[in-house]
């Protein structure tokens, strides 16, 4: 055996778990992380359970963070530092607020638990459509339609309720409808090659049309009826539990099944051959296809899911959360979802990670009218304004799967 | 993700506007008729499911649209009422001959503008302001005054798209709808109760609405009477901007280069045009188009905004439609834009008579049609395999000729 | 082709070997012919047949995914399982038995983007040896490569050859040949010129096969005097669009009056020199002086400004916009100023007017000012682009493949015009991959390698010495 040159010095170790990527991580940005934290803390001691009534320690705090953030960017991590002096600013900025405001105010908005239950509850159906969007794209096929895929399942969903009588009946047409909706999708984008962004507007239109016009057919001026079959709630006897207790205690069934999804789409996506194999259609279907694996089949089957997946979000929110239907009631939670699948750069864990955020936002809308109904309203903005950022590029790199939205031919 | 497709050597790169471009040119005006009429076609399909007549009922909307106003066979009186109901139509029409540019001029250069619906807010929202302070300007400066602040406004609204793609690359198609959002909830805060822009009036003080455009303002009305809704000069501001659209495209050295780059951005490229440049440029064009459109409406016949006008307005929307219809020309959106215009206001609850088509259900058949429209447009290779000129020729067993797109 | 064997194809570009290997691998489908594997025909519908079959490719262009691991890229769609879940574990373990069986050095574990080409190749042949594949297509796989790493490779073939592993190598490097293949089937133009054993072949053998002689017009040219140097360019580096080094200190000069053909194999820095020079690259080292102006990252308005001319290589990407109709692509280069456009407007009615004589001088036919360019024959597209930029009265024009795809007529058209601006004094740099069309035209050939000019012969140069020149077979020598 003719001797080669020895095996090339082992590459950093690829995507593996967030232990090993602190540890590799360079002084500089752990301190802009630690600048982060500080802020946060700066932030959180000034409201209940804590709720020093004086601005000096977190005040503090701020500085501390702010002088860690600079450090930060002197040191070359540029983006973590300036992470870590807006962390400082919203953390000294909010204690402020929190410190001016009157203390019955706070405790009664700040009711951690309550606002993590809410939290989760706002989050839920933003979640199932990131997770469609994810499957989908990491395949390569843009999905703008989750809006109106969710749209689709929340239609459905009730009226499958009050068909069947069964909220279980609800969820499975709804899951349906969500999946026919996707392989209208697959069939104009992937099998026609029709312009993606194109085709899933007009999904949009499509459903808004759709539901409207067949909930005014079936439901007619009444609207759904009340006694709408529910999804029920799991109840934990886990209320002892500090904290984690009441708010995990009593959780829609959905909320629970979105959060196994994450987990489960994310084995399967990374974990398992069929996942490899969705991912290398979606980075690259030439290669694909050259190693035996079918672009168009995988890509039809993503779509669906993705549908599926969307439509599920849509059918929590009409028969899990608001237990009614009224047209057009995503408003634009959809795209929040595909706000989310951006932000948590492709990923399931991301896109929850984001969904929470998004969903906290949304929590804190509701609760901020005590204070301030404007601050409120501006609240509900910043999903948006975040994704912007992101698409930006400005915290990090936010790189789609490389044939994201190119049509495939041989 | 992108909206260009690559590029291999020896063909030319598969940007938006030249893969639509092939859809533009194949087929003329008998494409966007054949769209049409398939969408039509199945929305008829819909109706007869849902029950009713299909004949009858696009006949009753039809008539509620006032385009049977030019029919000389009318009698006097269905002539009054299919006047009202043309002016209501025009008025429509208007906003979206604006909103339709908005998105076909970008399409020109290749990007794909979905903002449309942001820009045209910001633009209700300045012009809403300016036309309701400033109460001692002379009229007509203070109607030009309150358009440039609402095209100023809408030109920033679709700059920041354009300069986020120029300098970071971003995707126009997720940043123009991040910033459709903000601005939807940028408007509802405004007017919100206790919001900077909410009504001074006391009478209004719990209503979340803003204050009133001043009389000094208003467009005025030229056809039909002002007190039921006319027709204001805001028709011809709108007309008067499809020709500069049209001038802007064709026979300027802007519009040159943006043509080029929306077809070929290598070979504009080699030309020495700059493509991040342009790409700044045409958001910018096409923001003001849409700010001005929701000026048009406001200083034309809402005079006010709620929060709910805020939240349910869909004018941005009907721009792409129209503008994809009318395949991104100047005469093909103002075509198209007449067709939405009588669509929605046949459909609306004040024409169509509940006997014929419930016009509840006729607002969501128009949304039906109109996401029809879109998605026929979105796979060209539907309509030119069914355009007349390809069937004709594979009749004759002639191929098409070399080098077609 | 015979088992155990490494059997080159070669042939200039454009000859159909890749087209041939496509074909075996299933990517395209043949009108005509018969393929036998192991003695049954076959008929190979798509790349899991070829699979099926045990033929592997190795593209020119790898077919990785960039951003997973190595070991994920060798498995993928023939993956070892846990249960349902993808052994990662048994996935490194294979790559790591099979670079050991082969000689094939990798880190199962590394990303695919992160490690160098040379890796890269590897994995590829990797992958279709974790398929089972003793049937193995390598096309153009020394093309990335560095000497230390082709060298590697041709190691790693040995044991492949040495195992029953039978291998198709696709060159148009002549000394790889002779080095590592036991015969070599010459092609050109779509048809196999011969099949002969390597033993006893020289380059330049090979050379007259793979080159051959074609009767094509020879142009009759005057003898000129050259005058001063038009475009000057010096210890020009560059890199390309992968960030790799393309030009590696080149240095030419094109004088007044004459022509100077650049003759290479494509992919050895020709297109970074040509855009370069025309203001599309900005260039990281060295000048580029046309007329005595220096234009090294001025630009394309700054190098037309200068003088220089472009026929661009591939007139549908770069030199056409192909919806504009002819009058628009005519004004490409001059549509900002006058009298095309005053005042920011432009007018179709000059653009039409400029057209007209243009399109009459240079005979193009198919279409008038209103055509879009799409709907013309590649010939006269091509007369299009030459007249826009002959139109531009350039001191220097660069020709980059200006008779790609056309019929005789139209390259004599081409060559005329090419003739007309040296006799008008102007100077003109000629790339061509075609050698006739260099030594027709060029009054003095320089031989690109690389990313350095490595030989300067005069025209009547034979045809061995010049293929040998260009596949790196000479010492380098001053331009």
């Amino acid at each position: 055996m003719t001797a080669v040159s020895a095996p090339p010095r082992a590459a950093r170790p690829g995507l593996g778990g967030t232990r090993a990527r602190l540890a590799a991580m360079p002084r500089a940005t752990r301190l802009g992380w630690a600048g982060v934290a500080l802020g946060l803390v700066a932030f959180y001691i000034a409201l209940p359970p804590i709720m020093l009534r004086t601005v000096i320690p977190s005040a503090l705090l701020g500085v501390g963070a702010l002088a860690l953030g600079a450090a930060a960017i002197r040191g070359g991590a540029g983006r973590v530092g300036w992470g870590a002096v807006v962390a400082a600013v919203v953390g000294i900025a909010g204690a402020v607020a929190a410190v001016g405001s009157g203390e019955a105010n706070l405790e009664r908005v700040v009711v951690w638990s309550a606002l993590a239950a809410a939290m989760l509850r706002y989050a839920t159906p933003l979640l199932f459509a990131a997770l469609g969007g994810v499957v989908s794209e990491r395949a390569g096929v843009v999905n703008i339609g989750l809006e109106g895929m969710m749209l689709t399942g929340a239609f459905f969903g009730a009226w499958g309720a009050d068909l069947t009588g069964t909220w279980l009946g609800g969820l499975a047409i709804g899951l349906g409808a969500g999946g026919v909706m996707g392989l209208l999708h697959a069939v104009f984008a992937v099998t026609l090659r029709a312009d993606q962004i194109i085709s899933g507007t007009a999904i949009n239109f499509l459903a808004l049309g759709l539901t409207g016009y067949l909930f005014i057919r079936l439901f007619g001026d009444e609207g759904t009826p009340n006694d709408l079959p529910e999804i029920p709630d799991i109840a934990l006897p886990i209320g002892w539990i500090p904290f984690l207790g009441p708010a995990l205690e009593q959780l829609n069934l959905m909320i629970w099944l979105g959060l196994i999804l994450t987990a489960a789409i994310s084995i399967y996506l990374f974990r398992t051959p069929q996942g490899l194999r969705l991912r290398s259609v979606g980075e690259n279907p030439l290669a694909a296809d050259t190693a035996g694996i079918s672009p168009l089949r995988v890509r039809y089957g993503a779509v669906i899911a993705s549908g599926a997946l969307a439509a599920m979000g849509g059918v929590f929110l009409s028969i899990g959360f608001v237990h009614s239907f009224s047209q057009n009631m995503t408003i634009g939670k959809g795209f929040i979802g595909l706000a989310a699948v951006i932000f948590g750069r492709w990923k399931p864990g991301g896109a929850l990670a984001a969904a929470l955020l998004f969903g906290s936002s949304s929590a804190l809308a509701q609760r901020l009218p005590v204070f301030s109904p404007s601050a409120a309203t501006l609240f509900q903005a910043l999903p948006y304004v975040l994704t912007l950022i992101a698409v930006a590029g400005l915290v990090g790199r936010s790189r789609p799967p490389k044939a994201d939205g190119i049509p495939y031919e041989r | 993700m992108s909206a260009t497709g690559g590029g291999d050597g020896g063909q030319a790169p598969g940007t938006v506007a030249s893969r639509l471009s092939g859809y533009l040119r194949g087929g003329g005006v008998l494409v966007p008729v054949i769209t049409a009429l398939l969408s039509f076609l199945v929305g008829g399909v819909v109706v007869l499911a849902a029950g009713s007549n299909p004949i009858s009922t696009y006949r009753a909307v039809f008539e509620g649209s006032g385009l049977n106003w030019v029919f000389p066979w009318l009698s006097a009186e269905d002539r009054t009422l299919a006047a009202l109901n043309l002016q209501q139509t025009l008025l429509l029409t208007a906003p979206f001959i604006l909103a339709g540019l908005a998105v076909a001029f970008a399409f020109r250069a290749g990007l794909f503008n979905i903002g449309g619906q942001g820009q045209y807010l910001v633009g209700t929202i300045a012009a809403v302001w300016i036309g309701s302070s400033l109460g001692d300007l002379p009229a007509l400066l203070h109607v030009v005054l309150a358009m440039l602040a609402a095209c100023a406004a809408g030109a920033l609204w679709g700059g920041i798209a354009g300069l986020l793609k120029a300098t970071t690359g971003a995707n126009e198609v997720i940043s123009t709808i991040m910033l459709n959002w903000i601005a939807i909830w940028l408007g509802v805060w405004l007017f919100s109760v206790g919001g900077p822009l909410h009504s001074s009036d006391p009478a209004q003080e719990s209503v979340p609405v803003s204050d009133d455009v001043e009389p000094g303002a208003r467009l005025p009305v030229f056809w039909g009477d002002p007190e039921l809704q006319g027709l204001h000069v805001g028709l011809f501001v709108a007309i008067g901007v499809l020709l500069v659209f049209w001038i802007l495209l064709n026979r300027s050295v802007t519009g040159y280069e943006v043509r080029a780059v929306g077809f070929n951005p290598d070979a504009a490229e080699y030309g020495g045009i700059n493509a991040g440049r342009t790409y700044v440029k045409v958001m910018l064009i096409c923001g003001l188009f849409a700010g001005l459109a929701g000026a048009l409406d406001v200083l034309g016949w809402q005079f006010r905004i709620a929060t709910t006008d805020v939240q349910i307005s869909q004018v941005g929307f009907y721009g792409i439609a129209v503008a994809l219809l009318g395949r991104n020309t100047a005469v093909g959106t103002a075509v198209a834009a007449l067709l939405f215009g009588g669509l929605i206001n046949g459909t609306s609850v004040r024409n169509l008579d509940p006997t014929i088509f419930d016009p509840q259900l006729a607002v969501n058949l128009t949304l039906i049609i109109q996401g029809l429209i879109v998605l026929f447009v979105s796979a060209p290779v539907l309509i030119t395999l069914l355009s007349p000129g390809r069937l004709v020729r594979r009749a004759r067993g002639r191929p098409a000729p070399e080098g077609t797109a | 082709m015979r088992r155990g064997e490494v059997h080159a194809l070669l042939g200039e570009n454009g000859a159909g070997k890749s087209t041939l290997m496509n074909v075996l691998y299933g990517l395209h489908q043949p009108d005509e012919g018969e393929i036998r594997l192991r003695d049954e025909p076959v008929a190979i519908g798509s790349p899991r047949e070829a699979i099926g079959l045990r033929i592997g490719m190795v593209h020119q262009h790898f077919m990785l995914i960039g951003v997973m691991t190595v070991a994920e890229n060798v498995v993928l769609a023939s993956e070892p399982r846990k249960g349902a879940l993808l052994d990662r574990g048994a996935a490194e373990r294979r790559v790591s038995e099979l670079s050991e069986r082969f000689g094939l050095a990798v880190d199962p574990r590394a990303r695919v983007e992160d490690i160098g080409v040379g890796q890269q190749q590897r994995v590829e042949i990797l992958r279709v040896l974790h398929r089972g594949a003793d049937v193995l297509i390598l096309d153009e796989p020394t093309a990335v490569l560095t000497a230390q790493e082709a060298q590697e490779l041709f190691a790693v073939l040995r044991n492949l050859t040495a195992e029953g592993v039978s291998v198709i190598f696709i060159t148009h490097k002549l000394r790889e040949v002779l080095e590592i293949a036991d015969r070599v089937t010459v092609l050109r133009r779509g048809r196999k010129v011969d099949t002969v054993s390597t033993q006893g072949a020289t380059e330049a053998s090979l050379a007259k096969l793979m080159v051959g002689r074609e009767v094509l017009f020879r142009v009759e040219k005057e003898a000129e005097e050259a005058g001063r140097p038009l475009l000057e360019v010096e210890g020009l580096e560059a890199l390309d669009d992968r960030g790799l080094p393309a030009l590696r200190g080149l240095s030419l000069q094109v004088r007044a009056g004459e022509i100077v053909g650049l003759a290479g194999v494509d992919g050895n820095g020709q297109s970074e020199l040509v855009e370069c020079v025309t203001g599309l690259r900005v260039p990281a080292a060295g000048t580029i002086r046309v007329g005595g102006r220096e234009i090294g990252g001025a630009g394309v308005r700054g190098a037309l400004a200068a003088g220089i001319g472009h026929i661009a290589e591939d007139r549908h990407r770069r030199g056409l916009v192909l919806p504009f109709n002819l009058a628009e692509n005519l004004a490409l280069r001059g549509y900002r100023r006058g009298p095309l456009s005053r005042f920011g407007l432009l007018s179709p009615r000059r653009m039409r007017k400029r057209a007209f004589p243009l399109l009459q001088d240079y005979d193009v036919r198919g279409g008038d000012c209103d055509t879009p360019a799409a709907s013309l024959s590649g010939g006269n597209q091509q007369k299009v682009v030459i007249a826009r930029e002959l139109a531009e009265d350039p001191l220097v024009t660069v020709a980059a493949q200006p008779t790609r795809g056309l019929d005789v007529g139209a390259i004599e058209f081409v060559h005329r015009q090419l003739l007309e601006q040296r006799e008008a004094g102007r100077a003109v740099l000629l790339v061509s991959l075609e050698l006739e069309e260099i030594r027709s035209l060029s009054d003095r050939v320089l031989v690109i390698y690389e990313g350095r000019v490595v030989a300067e012969v005069g025209p009547d140069a034979s045809d061995e010495e010049l293929g040998v020149a260009m596949t790196g077979g000479r010492a380098p020598a001053e331009a």
